[in-house]
């Protein structure tokens, strides 16, 4: 009996992680036969010539460019405003907050992470509403606001695996540090941290992938069709899964279903990209911290 | 500059030591001094309390939930006794001069050099070149050196298990303490290692007070120079080198005592 079930559980895990395999090749497989023929000049800059249209002298239309640039700096931007928090916040929960509070603020954060993303969008787009109608009258959608809901959005992603990393390093190893005379904050950030690097990496990575995709917080926060390229923090922008989203509600033609099937195509490179330079800048970084000093 | 032995002086002091974990009483009424006769050995059933007692030498049990203890520990540090408790005495001060090494290695996954080199950059505020000088002279103290040195910015983990022990001891040893506390330091190591490891443990003690525990006592016979018997959280014996030094008679007094 008992070596059966260890058959049927061994076969399970084979059919399971052959259908992942099986999923992720078909979902692969048909992104590129329908987005590949697509992806060309034309697909980025339409008929905007390739180098004034990159540098931004020449308006692109109907291409794919300024989404490109509008989810890098989207992005980016939401990184920026969202890692420091996050990272932080974790490091605190896992090693210096008072047991009570730490379970007042862990609570709050499961909160934040149950929340729907169009709720965000729809907390940013209240946010714009009081601003006007109070002490800000020109406050409108964009870049800077839709970045800030994106960051929330990402927020307990870091907080979490920042704080499970740390905290799941064995009692032995989290003893080096005191034991050799360290204080708490060296213990923390010389000891703890370099060794849970990989795993907090790994939350950088899946909330960089999460902001890149999100479409709902942006939506209601300043992202249009046809913007160009981002005008600045308080412009509007153009987001690469905002284009899929229009392109395959309202294509006319079957061009431009394609041309959608492509934009899926650039978005998953270039999720890709950011992907490997977030693990390329975790190899440099531990790299440095080995060498002698 | 080697610190100075500290032969048959008083180097322990313990007065009404107790302590526990969440109300359960690990260690009670230790009351004790100790001269500096060679090493000392802590041996008893698992669960006696052995690494607690060490552990309280350093005050490395503050760190895990549920502490509450009490009493007065005196240790020979500077040339004087001195109360650990005593709010003069940094924390991070002590447990400098009262390095510990743990049951498994316990070493940082970074460069072999990188292991020594850390703790002496953010403890000791050694220099570049002082740090270099210090990593060869323990390196060579615990005979890791030759086997290293064309290593030194390899990882640590790629380095033997008896090796890496050595490393933290080395670690432990660049700081320069006064006393060493080692928790059954060959328990994952195999023979061969162990007895490096107790060699080298015998080198070392005119120059440390080593206090150590173990679970054999082919060991504890080898390496001490007194033997402490902890049960149930209490001291049962101290023996000195004439009482275990016959392996017929210590073998009945163990059996007497388990």
């Amino acid at each position: 009996m008992n070596k059966l079930l260890n058959f049927g559980i061994y076969c399970w895990s084979w059919i399971a992680t052959f259908g992942v395999f099986i999923v992720v090749g078909l979902l692969l497989f048909y992104l590129l036969s329908q987005g590949l023929p697509t992806i060309g000049k034309e697909l980025f800059f339409g008929d905007a010539p390739v180098w004034e249209a990159i540098f931004g002298q020449v308006r692109v239309w109907d291409a794919l460019w300024p989404a490109c640039v509008g989810t890098v700096f989207l992005v980016l931007l939401a990184a920026l405003l969202a890692l420091p928090l996050g990272i932080s916040s974790g490091i605190y929960l896992a090693c210096f907050a008072p047991k009570t509070f730490k379970r007042i603020l862990s609570l709050l954060v499961e909160l934040l992470a149950g929340t729907p993303s169009i709720v965000m969008g729809l907390f940013g787009f209240a946010l714009i509403l009081f601003l006007r109608n109070t002490f800000l009258p020109d406050a409108n959608t964009s870049l800077l606001l839709a970045a800030a809901c994106l960051a929330l959005l990402i927020l307990p992603y870091l907080i979490f695996t920042t704080q499970s990393a740390l905290e799941s390093l064995s009692d032995e190893y989290r003893l080096i540090g005191p034991s050799l005379g360290f204080n708490q904050m060296q213990t923390v950030f010389h000891v703890l941290i370099p060794a849970a690097g990989r795993s907090i990496l790994s939350g950088v990575v899946l909330s960089i992938g999460r902001a890149a995709e999100d479409t709902a917080v942006i939506m209601l926060t300043g992202v249009i069709a046809n913007a160009g390229l981002p005008q600045g923090l308080l412009g509007k922008f153009e987001a690469l899964p905002f284009r899929i989203f229009y392109l395959t509600a309202e294509y006319r033609t079957p061009d431009e279903l394609g041309s959608a099937h492509g934009t899926a195509l650039v978005l998953l490179c270039l999720t890709g990209i950011l992907y490997s330079s977030a693990f390329a800048l975790h190899k440099t970084l531990e790299y440095r911290w080995n060498q002698h000093r | 500059m080697e610190p100075a032995p500290m032969k048959h002086k008083p180097f322990c002091n313990i007065r009404n030591l107790h302590v526990s974990f969440h109300g359960r009483t690990v260690l009670q009424k230790i009351n004790f001094t100790l001269n500096n006769k060679g090493i000392l050995v802590l041996v008893g059933p698992s669960g006696s309390g052995k690494t607690t007692f060490l552990r309280s030498l350093n005050r490395l049990n503050e760190y895990y939930p549920g502490y509450s203890g009490g009493g007065k520990i005196e240790l020979n540090l500077s040339g004087s006794m001195q109360d650990i408790h005593c709010p003069n005495l940094e924390l991070t001060e002590l447990r400098r001069q009262v390095g510990m090494v743990f049951q498994t290695p316990n070493i940082l996954p970074v460069s072999i050099a990188q292991n020594v080199n850390l703790p002496l950059k953010l403890v000791t505020g050694l220099n570049k070149a002082e740090r270099k000088e210090r990593l060869i002279e323990v390196l060579q103290e615990v005979h890791l050196w030759d086997e290293v040195k064309d290593r030194l910015k390899e990882n640590s983990s790629r380095l033997s298990g008896g090796q890496q022990q050595r490393l933290c001891l080395a670690r432990v040893l660049a700081l320069k303490p006064k006393v060493l506390l080692l928790d059954e330091p060959t328990a994952s190591l195999d023979f061969k290692a162990s007895h490096r490891i107790e060699d080298l443990l015998l080198e070392l003690q005119d120059r440390y007070q080593i206090i150590a525990v173990s679970h054999s006592l082919r060991q504890a016979r080898k390496i001490a120079g007194q033997i402490l018997v902890i049960k149930e959280g209490q001291i049962e014996h101290l023996l000195n080198k004439e009482q275990f030094g016959d392996q017929e008679m210590f073998q009945k007094l163990l059996n007497d005592i388990f």
